[in-house]
């Protein structure tokens, strides 16, 4: 279930190839692919408020659309009035990406290490589990 | 069991992200550089604005479109001098050296027996070499030029790059990804069509050490050349027009 968004994602790119739509070439793929980088950031965003128990749809889906195309349109604006938008926008959503990704890594231990310890309290006979007052 | 399914009580975020991850791996593949548009993309490998700036600004259709009226009006154009000369044999004459100076300068169409160079970039580093302009894989400018050069020395009577015929003013430089041939867009493959005595042409094309062996020398199926018995070259469209120089009047 929660390696689902993963699937997904792959299932779009093999979609895209499927129907043999033609990769984007020149400025336009640049654009797109920096619009790409703000969709990541928002992805991972909604995975983690998911796994936060903060997610809100309306917030998620709003999130990444309007990511998406002021990614897009702030690349292709800075291009027109000579600013190099391109780049603030690659290395905001660059860093909101990792930052989202480290406290997913962090959420996930969390989860596990509940996880461990609850495995211990429900069998705590389990071999594998020695009691805390041996050592 | 999934360790997370222990917190499985809301689990109704997982179905909207889905549904974005599949929007988003499809824009990805959209994005993705690959064999097609690995060329016109490399140029922005190193986000430099001035060229992706640079890239919106040539309009090819309206261009093509203009193109094509001025061989139209070339047509008409020839198709009255033509029927101005039927009348005397003065004028006759003096049609015949305009047309002898048009064709000289590329500006009718012109046909015989001549050779076909085509100069493609390198397969080999399909994917690989991305961001990496000023390696020998791709054709450049120069290596146009070089070989336009070394046609013209060895006698060809007409050249065209592209379809485009080279003038006393043609012009060949390289813009990102593409080379401007009298300030068109072409790109790879290239096709250098020239004509003149066949075996002269091959043999200069062919010369060891010469132009066509440096590429060779990076991956042979970069050029190949062939003898063509009869084409046809389409004349030189671009403009004709002189706002600085002036032919000086002779005085009696």
């Amino acid at each position: 279930m929660i390696f689902l968004p993963v699937i997904a994602l792959i299932i779009g790119a093999a979609i895209a190839i499927a129907i043999r739509l033609e990769p984007v070439g020149g400025a336009g793929g640049q654009y797109l692919a920096v619009a790409c980088l703000a969709g990541i950031d928002s992805v991972c965003g909604g995975f983690r408020a998911g796994l936060e128990g903060k997610f809100r749809n309306d917030v998620f889906i709003t999130g990444f659309v309007s990511n998406i195309l002021i990614a897009f349109f702030l690349a292709w604006l800075g291009d027109r009035i000579y600013i190099d938008l391109f780049l603030a926008v690659a290395i905001v959503f660059g860093t909101r990406t990792f930052q989202n990704l480290a406290l997913i890594r962090r959420q996930a231990l969390t989860m596990f290490n509940d996880y461990q310890t609850r495995k211990q309290r429900n069998n705590p006979a389990a071999p594998a589990a020695p009691s805390d007052g041996n050592s | 069991m999934s360790i997370f399914n222990a917190r499985s009580e809301s689990q109704s975020w997982v179905w909207p992200v889905s549904l974005m991850s599949l929007i988003l791996g499809f824009m990805c593949a959209l994005a993705w550089v690959t064999q097609e548009n690995r060329k016109s993309r490399r140029p922005f490998a190193n986000q430099q604005q001035t060229t992706r700036i640079n890239e919106g600004q040539v309009d090819i259709d309206a261009f093509d479109q203009l193109q094509a009226r001025v061989q139209e009006l070339l047509k008409k154009n020839d198709a009255l001098e033509k029927s101005l000369s039927g009348s005397s044999s003065q004028a006759k004459t003096l049609n015949e050296s305009l047309q002898e100076v048009k064709s000289f300068s590329g500006l009718t169409e012109l046909e015989g027996p001549g050779i076909v160079i085509f100069l493609k970039d390198s397969g080999r580093t399909a994917g690989s070499g991305f961001g990496n302009a000023e390696t020998g894989d791709i054709i450049h400018d120069t290596d146009v030029l070089r070989v336009v050069n070394e046609l013209q020395a060895s006698g060809a009577e007409a050249i065209a790059v592209n379809e485009h015929r080279i003038t006393g003013r043609a012009s060949f430089r390289c813009v990102g990804p593409t080379i401007l041939v009298n300030d068109i867009k072409i790109s790879s493959p290239i096709e250098i069509r020239a004509i003149g005595d066949p075996k002269t042409l091959l043999g200069a094309m062919n010369l060891p050490g010469g132009i066509l062996a440096d590429i060779r020398q990076t991956d042979p199926s970069m050029v190949e050349i062939n003898e063509v018995k009869k084409m046809t070259l389409k004349p030189y469209t671009g403009s004709t027009s002189a706002r600085f120089g002036k032919v000086p009047v002779v005085k009696k």
